[in-house]
């Protein structure tokens, strides 16, 4: 051991990781040494960082910034301090974020890694008969891309990465990249793929410190990180007018459409610009499926209100998920009313708490959950139920979409929106839940002009920015 | 005149705990402990608690005083807590632990978070990916999905819930700041009784109500943090 070539030193490493990052990407830091990773990430790069204390959008502390700092912890629980386009959650929302796989990378420092990408945090040997799993179980089980920082061995020498972890694991199959302080591993489909190594380190070298076979095709690079790609700007979210934000949806697409009722808190500007695509099939998850049109919700004299009875209309509607389908007046039925008789439309009902609840679950990933609402009624029809401290509950699915239409009141170019009053509604569960989020608002502003503390819809969530037009009329 | 929500100590406001009461602590590493509130259940006579917090590794952040010092008064049976201690840097609650005089359930925190949260919205349980797979499923009922194996997790009731808010005005609406925010949300939805230690109060009307994360219908107790 005294005669091999010296280690990388902790922020060497942190500058390894930060080199497989991209722009426009968002990244989950564990502690502890994932947690050094703000500290070499150039401040202008373009990724965003999460902290599982509870922001999405946070640098590093200058080392003299005690003050500003002290609101703002890493994982570790160090200080550090919003950056412009920073938003505020809270654990919930974090685990959401996670669990719903929308976070691009997650860095942990796992105690052992196998040869599949299984993981422990904690060896039993430091904890015996004790889990103690903090936050890389979420963290492994929720990113795209998994990235195990850690020294190459324990403190007696002992390999850190090890053909099995048996019979017990914190995750299985989930570390993608390993990044130690003299190699870096490729998990691979028939094993661990040695592709680059410390200055001075040969294979033979790191393979005598792994228990587990290392395959090596080609040349092996010494570890060199470049931060040039960061330097590029993160892609583009706003687009130039309605048509283009949504001139990708085919027919057949399942889209949301945020709202509650009347003409409030409806993207009437991207419903119209669907009316003029004309594209058909859909199937629509709403609260209405739009009856703002027929009652009068205070529309001005000779005008009609924008709603999704205009691609009924259009005949673009296939299937609405809805709770209020039809007309409070049985003499001015809607127009999804008169398809649905006319046996045009498929109808799926759903009371509002459960579709709000179903959104939720969709975009958080929660593959189901039991809830007491409908239980004995139609509703439950056809569905589970079970009985659990006493009380019945039925089994409800999350919901998910191709797209998401909502109507902000601002967002920065980053994605983040608040709304205003009650057009908050649906919004907030909606965004997270499709795979093309578009916004509508009255205002785009830069990062770091909205409060992160009033962010309802953090960026994460929004692929698409779209400013309504000055003046556009909710009624037609 | 009815009792208002704002009580003039931390002791008048946790005065009705009960022996074996489930009490949720919001905090993250030093952020967001209700620390007047803790030393308030420490001192009072209530023991045998279920203690649900997060406050990491070693509750070094409180000097040795909030959960550590619940443990250290006898006052409580269990914890659950994504990470109870820190292998090493336990303090009183690893020999507890060790002396059987202790239960811990150690949940991920991500899970953990979800159980208050169905507690809290009447949800019957939650079938979760996050621990199929792992040590974590703990022999709890499966089930394969379209988009893959899922646990159920069951929701987390609790008697009380002690939080730090920035800011409450007198109908409770609660304002947070940054990453002191954390749990302190979902845990006032998940208890019967929320108090909340407040930075400041204020009248209703001062606070502005897209900023209001907490509404008022989930916190029942003011307390001043000073």
């Amino acid at each position: 051991m005294d005669s091999m070539p010296e280690r990388l030193n902790e922020l060497a490493m942190a500058r390894r990781v930060v080199a497989e990052l991209a722009p426009g990407q968002v990244v989950g830091l564990g502690p502890v040494l994932p947690a050094r990773v703000a500290e070499v990430l150039p401040d202008e790069a373009s990724v965003q960082l999460l902290s599982e204390g509870g922001v999405l959008g946070y640098g590093a502390a200058a080392e003299d910034d005690g003050s500003a700092g002290s609101w703002v912890l890493d994982a570790r629980g160090e200080p550090g301090v919003l950056r412009p386009g920073a938003a505020v959650l809270s654990t919930a929302d974090w685990a959401a974020l996670l669990r719903g796989r929308h976070l691009d990378v997650a860095v942990i420092e796992p105690a052992r890694v196998s040869a599949k990408g299984d993981f422990i945090g904690w060896t039993a040997a430091a904890t015996p008969g004790i889990f103690a799993p903090g936050t890389a179980v979420d963290l492994a089980a929720g990113a795209k891309r998994v990235i195990a920082m850690l020294s190459h061995t324990g403190k007696d020498g002992s390999p850190n990465i090890v053909n099995e972890l048996s019979p017990v694991a914190d995750g299985r199959s989930c570390i993608d990249l390993i990044i130690t302080d003299i190699a870096v591993i490729r998990v691979v489909a028939d094993g661990l793929a040695l592709t680059e190594v410390a200055p001075g380190w040969t294979y033979d070298d790191v393979a005598a410190l792994t228990d587990a076979p290392l395959s090596c095709s080609g040349d092996l690079k010494e570890i060199s990180p470049s931060l040039d790609a960061l330097d590029s700007e993160r892609p583009g979210k706003v687009y130039p007018d309605g048509p283009s934000a949504i001139a990708d949806m085919p027919d057949g697409a399942t889209v949301m459409i945020d709202g509650f009722g009347g003409p409030g808190g409806m993207a009437h500007y991207l419903l119209v610009s669907l009316r003029e695509q004309g594209t058909r099939g859909l199937t629509i998850i709403s609260n209405t499926i739009g009856i703002a049109r027929i009652v009068n919700f205070g529309t001005p004299a000779g005008k009609l209100a924008i709603d999704h009875s205009l691609l009924v209309e259009n005949g673009q509607v296939a299937k609405a998920i809805a709770t209020y389908p039809v007309s409070p007046s049985a003499s001015r039925p809607s127009t999804f009313e008169l398809a649905y008789r006319r046996g045009e439309v498929e109808l799926e009902l759903v009371p509002q708490g459960t579709l709000a609840e179903r959104l939720r679950a969709g975009g958080a990933g929660i593959y189901a959950f039991y809830t007491p609402t409908g239980v004995g009624t139609l509703i439950a029809e056809g569905k589970e139920t079970r009985t659990i401290d006493g009380k019945e509950y039925v089994l409800e699915l999350g919901l998910k979409a191709d797209y998401c239409l909502i109507r902000g009141h601002k967002a920065d170019t980053m994605g983040n929106v608040v709304y205003k009053g009650t057009s908050r509604n649906f919004n907030a569960v909606m965004a997270p839940s499709a795979s093309i989020t578009v916004v509508e608002v009255d205002e785009i502003v830069e990062p770091g002009d909205l409060d992160p503390e009033l962010v309802v819809t953090p960026g994460v969530y929004v692929d698409r920015i779209v400013k309504r037009p000055e003046g556009f009329s909710p009624y037609e | 005149m009815a009792q208002g929500k704002v009580y003039s100590s931390p002791d008048a406001a946790l005065s009705d705990v009960v022996d074996g009461s489930v009490v949720l602590v919001s905090g993250f590493a030093g952020a967001g402990i209700p620390r007047r509130l803790l030393t308030a259940l420490a001192d009072g006579g209530a023991s045998g608690l279920t203690v649900v917090y997060c406050h990491g590794p070693d509750d070094r952040t409180v000097n040795g005083r909030g959960i550590s010092e619940l443990v250290a008064k006898g006052r409580v049976k269990k914890l659950i807590s994504p990470m109870p201690f820190s292998p090493g840097f336990g303090g009183v609650i690893e020999d507890s632990w060790r002396a059987d005089n202790l239960e811990i359930e150690a949940v991920p925190q991500g899970i953990l978070v979800e159980r208050l949260r169905a507690g809290g919205a009447g949800i019957g349980g939650v079938f979760l990916p996050t621990a199929a797979g792992s040590r974590y499923e703990m022999g709890r009922d499966k089930r394969t999905f379209a988009q893959g194996d899922a646990v159920l997790e069951l929701p987390i009731r609790a008697d009380y819930a002690l939080v730090e808010v920035e800011a409450a005005d007198t109908l409770g609406n609660a304002v947070y700041k940054a990453t002191r925010r954390n749990w302190a949300p979902t845990m006032a939805m998940a208890a019967r009784v929320t108090v909340a230690e407040a930075g400041r109060i204020v009248e209703p009307g001062d606070l502005d109500p897209e900023a209001v994360i907490s509404p008022g219908i989930f916190v029942n107790r003011i307390v001043s943090a000073s």
